[in-house]
């Protein structure tokens, strides 16, 4: 019951003292505003990384070639055949390979030009991308081996170059690897990544899928990479392996010459960079706090000077030293967590923002506002214990006659 | 009849200054319950500083005290505590108000720290603060009140624990003389209902509503009217 009255009897002498407080706070919000806002960060980053491989699995791997010297010959390269030997080899372990075919093309329609991200789909397009197809349909299996001239829009795309969201049938065409080639829309879909993923990947909106056989020849090595998925009912690694052995079987290459990465690896890596993060806030953390509890001890200090006579008064009036000090205890306990909390509030308000901005969903531990909240009021006490044990010291007379 | 105070060769000395100040010398005085006693000498005679012994806040002093029979040398500090909260009520000179806090939050202090129930708590503030007139300003801050008005407050929040025993340090010494005796009144009422009631004063007419005048000079006790009379 005392506690309460300690509660009330601090929120009022901080209500008295406004802008005192507030300043006081400051040290506090600043710090753990920061902590909640780099961590947030972090963990808005991990989400956003993680939910790109959210269809694809974090089997998403790619492969590619190295030499000793620096020299590069053609069987540097991958062919369409050494796609297909992978395809047949690991029918099950590997749900789709493909090469990176991303390329900027200019389209023409009537007096629009547009400039538009072709990506290039192998067999099983499904396991690459899975579009949001809102008009027609997306490309089949079928398409793809018979070379067909067929390409699904973003509804931007199709917006902006034909004036109709619904372009399916539409025509157009784009020169693909000096060949000039009349495409015709089969699809429509809707682009559901983030703002933040689009700008990462570079192809802005406006986005096209065309057969990848359309692009990559059938004949000679002419790719540096070669995309695959393995399929999350093997392991990733072992398959991984078994698909760089392989493919040194087949190009005639030293194991160490054929690099490969996987999106569990990248997530891993990913995970390291957070950790060391969570080391770099960890110090920022312990500074930011110590200064904010400096601040609280050397305003406490003034409070308790100012107050003497206050002191004094309760003294007289039956205040055993134990009350006196958990009245100045709560009082720093409650400038430091309400320091914390607002610190933490513009952090989630500032993470919320940029993610929306951003497009990307924002990722706000609890534990981590409990944490910082909870640790905020635990520095208020802690730094405010020299302060309150000195106003409990004080003589009643003496501090009475204080003036 | 009881005796409620009892002080044997009291010495007080102040070493605090480049000079020490012997306050209090030798000082012997017994009071009974029920006692109504006034408190007079000059100023510097010592009278504040055998006040603050009697109220159990300063307990730097060579003799002994006993207060309703107990060793107050002997207490500790919550124990002390306890005593100022329960068997005391204090009027000090300066009104001693806390700022900013108003008159019913004052008259509160002191059942705060005796446990006393938020709502019984505000019941009997505003009670007491009615019975020294104060009804009215139950809400006023201390610097919204006058000095007498103020120093009812002090009084009604010296009254909250219902102590046996009332110290006031010259209630009445910042206040004109209406004032001055309807505290004065007040005290008389408060002593006939069985308080035992101890004021300092510097005047005579407020010394006469006593029935027991003791003089200080010099840290001396030079008379005291009640001697003979009032002997336990
Ligand atoms: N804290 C202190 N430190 C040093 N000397 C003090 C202290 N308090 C009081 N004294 C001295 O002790 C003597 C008695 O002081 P006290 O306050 O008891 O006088 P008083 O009788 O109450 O006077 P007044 O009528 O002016 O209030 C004075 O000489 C004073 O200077
Ligand atoms: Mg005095």
């Amino acid at each position: 019951m005392l506690i309460w009255e300690n509660i009330r009897l601090a929120i009022s002498a901080i209500w008295i003292n406004k802008m005192r407080s507030f300043l006081t706070m400051l040290g506090m919000i600043i710090g753990i505003f920061s902590v909640i806002t780099i961590v947030s960060l972090g963990d808005t980053m991990r989400g956003v990384v993680a939910g790109e491989y959210e269809n694809v699995g974090t089997g998403l791997a790619y492969v590619y070639m190295t030499t000793e010297d620096g020299y590069y010959t053609d069987n540097d390269l991958f062919s369409q055949q050494d796609a297909e030997n992978l395809r047949e080899a690991f029918p099950k372990e590997l749900t789709y390979v493909g090469f990176n075919t991303g390329e900027r093309l200019d389209v023409t329609v009537g007096r629009t030009t547009e400039k538009v991200y072709f990506n290039g789909l192998a067999k099983n397009p499904e396991a690459m991308k899975k579009l949001k197809i809102i008009y027609g349909r997306m490309l089949s299996n079928q398409d793809i081996e018979e070379k067909r001239n067929y390409v699904v829009l973003d509804k931007d795309t199709a917006l902006s170059l034909f004036g109709k969201e619904n372009a399916v049938g539409s025509t157009f065409s784009v020169t693909i690897n000096r060949e000039e080639r009349e495409l015709l829309v089969i699809g429509i879909y809707e682009n559901t990544d983030s703002a933040l993923m689009k700008m990462l990947s570079g192809g802005g909106t406006k986005t096209a899928y065309i057969p990848e056989s359309i692009y990559v020849s059938s004949e000679g090595n002419t790719q540096w990479t070669l995309y695959f998925i393995i399929s999350p009912e093997v392991d990733i690694n072992q398959t991984q392996q078994r698909v760089v052995n392989l493919l040194s079987r087949i190009k005639n290459k030293p194991v160490e010459q054929i690099v490969s990465y996987s999106a569990a690896q990248e997530m891993s890596t990913i995970d390291t960079m957070l950790g060391s993060l969570s080391a770099v806030v960890g110090a920022i953390a312990a500074i930011s706090l110590l200064v904010g509890g400096i601040g609280i001890m050397n305003i406490m200090l003034v409070s308790v000077t100012e107050r003497t006579r206050e002191i004094g008064i309760r003294k007289a009036l039956g205040a055993r030293m134990q009350d006196i000090m958990t009245q100045f205890l709560i009082e720093a306990a409650i400038i430091s967590a309400l320091g914390g909390l607002i610190g933490t509030l513009l952090g989630i308000g500032v993470i919320s923002l940029a993610a929306s901005i951003l497009g990307v969903k924002a990722v706000v531990k609890p534990t981590v506002i409990l944490l910082a909240v909870a640790f905020s009021a635990v520095v208020g006490l802690g730094f405010g214990m020299y302060p309150a044990r000195k106003a409990a010291k004080k003589d009643p007379v003496e501090a009475l006659r204080f003036e | 009849m009881k005796e409620v105070i009892r002080i044997e060769h009291l010495n007080k000395v102040y070493a605090t200054g480049a000079v020490e100040v012997h306050a209090l010398k030798d000082v012997n005085l017994t009071i009974c319950e029920g006692e109504y006693v006034a408190i007079m000498g000059q100023s510097g005679s010592g009278k504040s500083t055998l006040m603050n012994i009697l109220g159990c806040m300063d307990r730097k002093i060579s003799g002994s005290y006993y207060l309703e029979g107990i060793d107050v040398a002997k207490q500790g500090e919550n124990e002390l505590s306890r005593i100022r909260n329960q068997k005391i009520g204090f009027v000090f000179q300066a009104f001693q108000l806390i700022p900013r806090t108003s008159a019913m939050k004052n008259v509160e202090i002191p059942m705060i720290y005796a446990g006393v129930s938020g709502e019984k708590r505000k019941k009997r503030a505003q009670q007491l603060l009615e019975k020294v007139g104060l009804g009215a300003r139950c809400h006023h801050l201390p610097n919204e009140l006058s000095g007498g008005q103020k120093q009812r407050v002090a009084i009604a929040r010296a009254l909250a624990n219902d102590p046996a025993i009332l110290l006031a340090d010259e209630p009445t010494g910042n206040l004109d003389t209406a004032a001055s005796h309807e505290i004065m009144d007040f005290f008389t009422k408060l002593n006939e209902e069985g308080a035992t009631v101890i004021v300092v004063t510097h005047e005579e007419d407020i010394a006469a509503y006593t029935k027991r005048i003791i003089r200080f000079q010099d840290g001396c006790i030079i008379s005291d009217t009640g001697r003979r009379e009032t002997l336990c």
